[in-house]
C-alpha cells in the first residue's frame, strides 16, 4: 500500500510503524451562511508529503483545516484520507492551534497525555522529551513561554502518532528566533516520524523553509502550487530561497486582482512600530495621508521602509499595502 | 538591615492599630461612663458575659444549632442551586427551560416572603432551613451556570480532537475551567447563609445564636446582644475562610490563588 514513500520521503521511517496519511479533497465548498469561504477547491496531498498553505487572512485557509480536523463539514464535495471518507473526528488526524490551548489547571505532562489509555505517562515523558522539554513535565503551563507551550502542544498532538497533522497558524504569535527553532523541531520531528504534515501561515519564508509544496488560496480556491525543490535543511540566505520566496510573495502580494479605484500610489512617510505585534504605516499619497496597520513582521518581510513606494490599497475600513510593479 | 526589619514589623502591626485604639477607647469610654452600658457594653464585658456562657455550655448549644441550621441550608439550597446551574449551563434546552423563570424568581426580595415562610412552615426548623436554603441557591446558581457558559471553547474544541469523551471533557475541561466561577458562588453563599440565619433567627426561635440574642435583649444584657453579634461575625470569617483554603487547594494552578 506504502510502497512509493520512500520514493517520496527519502529518509528512513522505520522509527515508527504509521506513516502518512493521503489527503484528497475534490470540490470542496463551505459556506457560512451567505459567504462563500471555500469554492470548489482541489487538493492532493501524497502520504507523507508536507504541504503549507499560505493566503491573505480570511482566504479560506484555516476553514479548510478545520474541514480535515473534522471540526467543521464541508458544504459539499468529497474529502478523502488514504480513499477513505473522512468523517467527524479521525483518531489519525490532529491539529495544533496558534494559541497552545492547553489546559491550565493540568501540569505540562498531564496535557500532554490527555485523552490517552493505559501506561499514558511514559508515552507523555516521551514525546516531551522530543520537544525538548521534559524537565518541565511537573510545571503548569502557565510558567512556561509562549515558545514552550507550543512545544507542550506539539508534544500532545505526536503522542498520538498521528499520520496526518494539521498545524494551523502555530507559530504566529511567537518572536522570530523562537519560530526558527520551532521550525527546525516541527522538521526534524517530521522527517523522523513521517507523518503528512498541513502547514496553514501567513509566513512565506516559513512556507518555503517547511514544506515540499507552497499551496495559495485566494478566495477560497488554490491559485497557486509551487513545489519547493531545494535540498533540507533550507538555508535561508541562499538565492534559489530568495527566489522562490519572490516568487510566492508577488503572487501572495499580488497586485494584478486589486480593484483599481480602491489604491492609491504613495510614499511611506512613518513606520509607528511601539507594538511588537502590529505596526502602523503612515503613506503619504496625493489624497493626503493614510494609515495602514500591518503586522510589525510583514514590515521587514517586504522590506517596507520610509521613503519605499507602495500602493495603498482601501479594503473595507482598513488600508493594505502592496508593492507597486 | 535594621530599619528593613523595623519596616518588615510595621506591616505587620499596622493593620492591629485601628482596631486596638478603638477597643482601648471604646473601654475607657465606658469606664469612665461616658457610654452606659444600656447603649454599649464595654468590651471586657462582652468577654466576661462570653465566658460566663460559654462555662455554663448555653453557647455551644447555640452554636451547635446554628451551625447545624446553616449547613444543612447549605446543603439543601446549594446542591440544589449547583445541579440547576449544571443543567442550564450544559444544556441549551435546560437554559431555555429554566434560566428565565430561575432569574425572575430571582428579583423576588427574599426578606418579602418571611410573612408566607411562617405562613407555610410556622416558626418551626422547616421555615428557617427553607431561608437559608433559598437564600444560598442563586449565588450558586449563577456562578455555576456562568462559570460553564464561559469556558474558554477553544479548549472544549480541542478536547474533542484529543478524543475526550462527553463525560471526560465535562470532568476535566469543562467542570474546571467553572470551578473558579462556581467558588465565588459558594463563597458569596456562605455570606449570604450567615445573613440569612440571623434573620430567621431573630425572628422567631427557640435556641440559636439569635434567640440567646433576642433573649438577652428582652433582659436588656447588652453584652450577651453584643457577644451574638461578634460570634456572627466570626462564624463569618471562618466560613470565608474555609473557602479561601478550597481556592487554594482547587485552584492551584490558578496564578490568582497561588500561595505567594
Amino acid at each position: 500500500m506504502d510502497i512509493n514513500i520512500t520514493e517520496i520521503n527519502e529518509l528512513e521511517t522505520a522509527s515508527t510503524g504509521r506513516r502518512g496519511v493521503g489527503v484528497h479533497a475534490e470540490n470542496i465548498n463551505k459556506q457560512f451562511g451567505v459567504r462563500h469561504v471555500l469554492r470548489d477547491l482541489d487538493l492532493s496531498i501524497r502520504p507523507g508529503e508536507f504541504v503549507a498553505i499560505v493566503g491573505h487572512s480570511g482566504c479560506g485557509k484555516s476553514t479548510l483545516l478545520r474541514l480535515l480536523a473534522g471540526l467543521d463539514q464541508a458544504s459539499s464535495g468529497h474529502l478523502d484520507l488514504d480513499g477513505k471518507p473522512l468523517q467527524g473526528i479521525n483518531p489519525d488526524v490532529r491539529i495544533m492551534f496558534q494559541d497552545s490551548r492547553l489546559l491550565p489547571w493540568r501540569t505540562v505532562i498531564e496535557n500532554v497525555g490527555l485523552g490517552l489509555e493505559g501506561d499514558w505517562r511514559s508515552a507523555a515523558q516521551n514525546a516531551l522529551k522530543q520537544v525538548g522539554l521534559a524537565d518541565r513535565a511537573h510545571e503548569w503551563p502557565a510558567a512556561l513561554s509562549g515558545g514552550q507551550r507550543q512545544r507542550v502542544a506539539l508534544a500532545r498532538a505526536l503522542v498520538h502518532e498521528p499520520r496526518l497533522l494539521l498545524l494551523d497558524e502555530p507559530l504566529g504569535a511567537l518572536d522570530a528566533l523562537t519560530r526558527i527553532e520551532m521550525q527546525r523541531l516541527i522538521e526534524r520531528l517530521w522527517l523522523d516520524k513521517g507523518f503528512t504534515a498541513l502547514l496553514v501561515t501567513h509566513d512565506v519564508p516559513e512556507a518555503i523553509a517547511l514544506a515540499d509544496r507552497v499551496v495559495l488560496i485566494e478566495h477560497g480556491a488554490i491559485t497557486l502550487d509551487q513545489k519547493i525543490n531545494l535540498p533540507r535543511r533550507r538555508e535561508r540566505g541562499t538565492a534559489e530561497f530568495a527566489k522562490l520566496e519572490g516568487l510566492v510573495l508577488s503572487r501572495v502580494m499580488g497586485i494584478e486582482e486589486v480593484v483599481s479605484k480602491n489604491q492609491f500610489k504613495g510614499k511611506i512617510s512613518a513606520i509607528l512600530s511601539d507594538d511588537p505585534v502590529l505596526s502602523s504605516v503612515l503613506v503619504e499619497t496625493e489624497h493626503g495621508t493614510v494609515t495602514a496597520t500591518i503586522s510589525t513582521r510583514s514590515i521587514a518581510e517586504y522590506g517596507f521602509e520610509v521613503g519605499s513606494e507602495v500602493l495603498a490599497l482601501v479594503k473595507a475600513n482598513k488600508v493594505e499595502m502592496a508593492i507597486p510593479r | 538591615m535594621a530599619t528593613k526589619t523595623w519596616r518588615f514589623d510595621a506591616e505587620r502591626v499596622l493593620p492591629w492599630l485601628l482596631p486596638i485604639t478603638i477597643l482601648v477607647s471604646w473601654q475607657t469610654l465606658a469606664q469612665i461612663g461616658w457610654i452606659t452600658s444600656r447603649t454599649m457594653p464595654a468590651p471586657l464585658d462582652v468577654v466576661k458575659a462570653g465566658i460566663a456562657v460559654a462555662s455554663s455550655g448555653e453557647l455551644w448549644q447555640h452554636l451547635l444549632v446554628s451551625t447545624r441550621r446553616a449547613l444543612t441550608g447549605l446543603a439543601i439550597g446549594g446542591s440544589i442551586g449547583f445541579v440547576l446551574g449544571l443543567i442550564t449551563g450544559l444544556s441549551r434546552l435546560g437554559e431555555s427551560l429554566l434560566d428565565s423563570t430561575i432569574q425572575m424568581i430571582r428579583n423576588i426580595p427574599l426578606l418579602a416572603i418571611i410573612p408566607l415562610v411562617i405562613l407555610w412552615f410556622g416558626i418551626d426548623e422547616g421555615g428557617k432551613i427553607f431561608l437559608v436554603s433559598l437564600s444560598v441557591f442563586f449565588p450558586l446558581y449563577i456562578n455555576t451556570y456562568h462559570g460553564l457558559r464561559s469556558v474558554d471553547k477553544g479548549l472544549i474544541e480541542m478536547g474533542g480532537v484529543y478524543g475526550l469523551s462527553r463525560w471526560g471533557l465535562f470532568r476535566q475541561v469543562i467542570l474546571p475551567g467553572a470551578l473558579p466561577s462556581i467558588l465565588v458562588g459558594l463563597r458569596l453563599s456562605l455570606g449570604y447563609m450567615w445573613l440569612f440565619l440571623v434573620v430567621a433567627e431573630t425572628i422567631a426561635s427557640s435556641e440559636g445564636i439569635g434567640y440567646m440574642t433576642m433573649n438577652a435583649r428582652e433582659f436588656l444584657q447588652t453584652d450577651v446582644v453584643v457577644l451574638g453579634i461578634t460570634i456572627y461575625a466570626l462564624l463569618g470569617i471562618v466560613s470565608d475562610q474555609l473557602a479561601t483554603q478550597l481556592e487554594r487547594r482547587w485552584l492551584k494552578w490558578h496564578a490568582g490563588y497561588r500561595v505567594a
